[in-house]
């Protein structure tokens, strides 16, 4: 576990807001370490990872996670220290009041997503516009410049039962699990050529994983990505529990036998699937996938994450380390 | 500037501010100022304490005006009201807190158990929960318990938390942290006890420095204050809430950062002695302090019940302009929490008007 732990960290102060994955290409490519054969990316952002299997011509199996998280792009500097700013991605504006930012301008550049206290509100029904909301730099913000990114402070908060709470974790939990994985691969066993795929611009909806699964053009694709945990008022079938193990998604945009197969097929090596249910749509990267060149077939795996798209997303070590089992086990099936 | 006051006077803050102390908890604080205070006693100075908590320090001079100098240890914080089933924590503020500063911050539990601030993700929330705060009442703290039985094991109902602290200087000297209302206060007056201690000087009044409790939820702990002291003046030194945001006027605004110590001739609470406060502006003139007037009447703090305790007193309000106060991350500037020092100092120690 403690490898995870550490791992995740290192991945989520990595600020890869949407069209920035790039610039943490070489911090990736450097914790995946030496286990992979080939690694490159492709003109969108997206980074690929490639662990041959030693059987000739093995088919190609694309594992997926996102490497993007939401953020802000500075779209006016203030004279005295503020910064307005433009969302990237989905952004929910009544949980930035008082959260710490991060400015990566000329050098870092740390502020503080403005609010109004209790004395001075003037009602207290209306909600924040994110045209409202500064980020308060200090005295000046001169190391700043219009079109700098910001990403909410990182921070990295442990809690009870191996469950951390950091900025991102959606999908950089998933990423970790895939990284995690490719290191415990045993080549002998592999019945594929694996592709993991830290893919950019899920977020804005614009799905680097689209244009890279044209080029790998993969036999069969497994997304991973973050899903509602489970609480007081979330209901059950909106949701799945956290620290239960990793969940994979019914939905009729995943392929249905692929799905039951790597259930049933995980299930008699007991490892226990979650299952989330999403019947119509799932709004994650298998979408693009699935209808990449003449099509893919896919399965969306993942894990529980608490607070989605919040500065403080929590997430289970132990949900992580059983997403990695299931892919390491998937790697070993065959599912053709 | 004096790079080495201001280093130590940071780092002072840092530390003071990182004790948990919400209104009823104060106890943390006063036994830090108490410690601090014993270590270095100015002559004739005799400490006590008022059954709410309160901390005086008392320098005798008999015969003199009594001159109360007070500011607030406690912060506005939470309070856990029910361990569901699931083992989140359900809670209550402690002290006006803006809803909209709540979701995902990170708090800390009197006995250090760590939880983040947690409500139903905005993609699950219906048409019309989207378009309402959230309520404190639908908000959850996540320890990362799986059972009410495992929560219990860390918290019990009853027990506070605080905002987690992250005390940091931005550009500019601006520090960002929780809880600096009104432990900067504190530091003020801790520095003006240890600045006299150090220098022997008297004062001409009877001076009392006051530790209050229960400023967050409804200025109850001053009551007690003034009626222990009697004080004839009375200066707080506190935390002033301003809005001098690019969106907002100047005259909304209260007061700037940077611009010196916030001096109120009236408040949301008060309206303060014109005497006092005039005197207390001449001190900052004659010392070349910088100031500030306050420019829109809003807000409340221990300074209206002192002026209506006992049998009243003349009261005047020294204040460093904060923003963004109540939420995990206020934030003052050094230079006028530096002009608050020397304002008090300067004006206990002066010789006359």
């Amino acid at each position: 576990m403690e490898k995870i732990r550490e791992l995740l960290k290192k991945i989520c102060f990595l600020p890869t807001v949407s069209s920035r994955e790039l610039d943490y290409k070489s911090e990736l490519f450097a914790l995946a370490g030496d286990c992979f054969d080939e690694m490159y990316e492709d003109s969108f952002g997206d980074l690929v990872l490639v662990v041959k299997s030693k059987k000739p011509s093995a088919p190609r199996l694309m594992i997926d996670a996102h490497f993007d998280v939401v953020g802000f792009m500075v779209s006016k500097v203030h004279e005295d220290g503020f910064l307005s700013i433009s969302p990237i991605g989905g952004v929910d504006a009544r949980v930035l009041g008082a959260s710490g930012a991060m400015v990566y301008g000329k050098e870092r550049v740390e502020g503080v997503f403005t609010s109004t206290p209790p004395h001075l509100l003037k009602d207290s029904k209306s909600l924040p516009k994110i045209e409202d909301i500064y980020i308060d730099c200090g005295e000046d913000a001169s190391l700043v410049e219009v079109g700098d990114i910001v990403t909410y402070k990182p921070h990295f908060t442990e809690l009870l039962n191996n469950r951390v709470s950091a900025t991102g974790l959606d999908d950089k939990a998933c990423v970790c699990a895939m990284l995690d994985m490719a290191m415990h691969i045993d080549k002998e066993r592999l019945n594929y050529d694996v592709y993991i795929v830290i893919s950019a611009q899920e977020e804005t909806g614009k799905g680097g994983a689209r244009f890279i699964a044209y080029d790998i053009k993969p036999d069969i694709a497994i997304v991973t990505d973050a899903f509602f945990a489970r609480g007081e008022d979330i209901e059950n079938c909106d949701s799945i529990e956290m620290g239960e193990g990793a969940y994979i998604d019914a939905s009729a945009v995943t392929d249905v036998f692929l799905t039951r197969g790597i259930i049933k097929a995980l299930s008699a090596r007991e490892i226990k699937l979650q299952v989330a249910c999403e019947p119509s749509r799932t709004h994650t990267n298998n979408e693009a996938i699935s209808i990449a060149g003449a099509g893919v077939r896919t399965a969306l795996l993942g894990v529980a994450v608490e607070g989605m798209h919040t500065p403080s997303e929590i997430v289970s070590l132990e949900d992580i380390k059983s997403l990695s089992g299931a892919l390491l086990e998937i790697a070993y099936g065959e599912w053709l | 500037m004096n790079e080495e006051r201001k280093k130590q006077l940071l780092c002072e803050l840092d530390k003071i501010c990182s004790i948990l102390g919400p209104s009823g908890f104060e106890w943390r604080v006063r036994d830090y100022i108490r410690a601090e205070i014993e270590k270095n006693m100015p002559s004739g100075a005799e400490l006590f304490t008022d059954k709410l908590g309160g901390l005086y320090l008392k320098i005798k001079n008999e015969g003199a005006p009594k001159l109360m100098l007070s500011a607030h240890m406690d912060e506005v914080g939470f309070m856990v009201t029910e361990i569901t089933e699931r083992g989140e924590l359900k809670f209550g503020s402690v002290g006006g807190i803006n809803p909209l500063v709540l979701c995902s911050k990170r708090v800390v539990s009197e006995n250090g158990i760590k939880g983040v601030i947690t409500s139903k993700p905005i993609h699950l929330q219906t048409k019309d929960e989207r378009s309402e705060r959230t309520e404190i009442r639908k908000m959850r703290i996540s320890i990362g318990a799986r059972s009410r039985q495992e929560a219990e094991k860390y918290v019990s109902v009853g027990d506070y938390f605080t905002f987690e602290h992250d005390f940091r200087v931005l550009s500019g000297g601006r520090i960002a942290s929780k809880a600096l209302d009104d432990r900067h206060g504190c530091l003020a007056l801790l520095n003006a006890i240890r600045e006299l201690a150090k220098s022997g000087k008297k004062s001409r009044y009877e001076l009392y420095f006051a530790f209050t409790c229960r400023e967050e939820i409804g200025v109850s702990g001053a009551w007690c204050a003034s009626e222990l002291v009697k004080p004839d003046y009375a200066i707080v030194i506190e935390s002033k809430a301003v809005l001098d945001l690019p969106s907002v006027g100047e005259a909304r605004a209260v007061g700037a950062l940077g611009e010196g110590a916030l001096i109120s001739y009236a408040d949301g609470g008060a309206i303060m002695d014109r005497e006092l406060t005039d005197r207390l502006v001449s001190v900052c003139e004659k010392n070349k302090i910088k100031y500030q007037i306050n420019r829109a009447i809003s807000g409340g703090n221990d300074s209206s019940n002192i002026q209506r305790g006992a049998h009243g007193a003349r009261v005047a309000l020294i204040s460093a302009p904060s923003r963004y106060i109540h939420s995990s991350t206020g934030i003052i500037d050094y230079k006028d929490f530096e002009a608050i020092c020397d304002a008090i100092y300067s004006f206990i120690t002066a010789k006359e008007d």
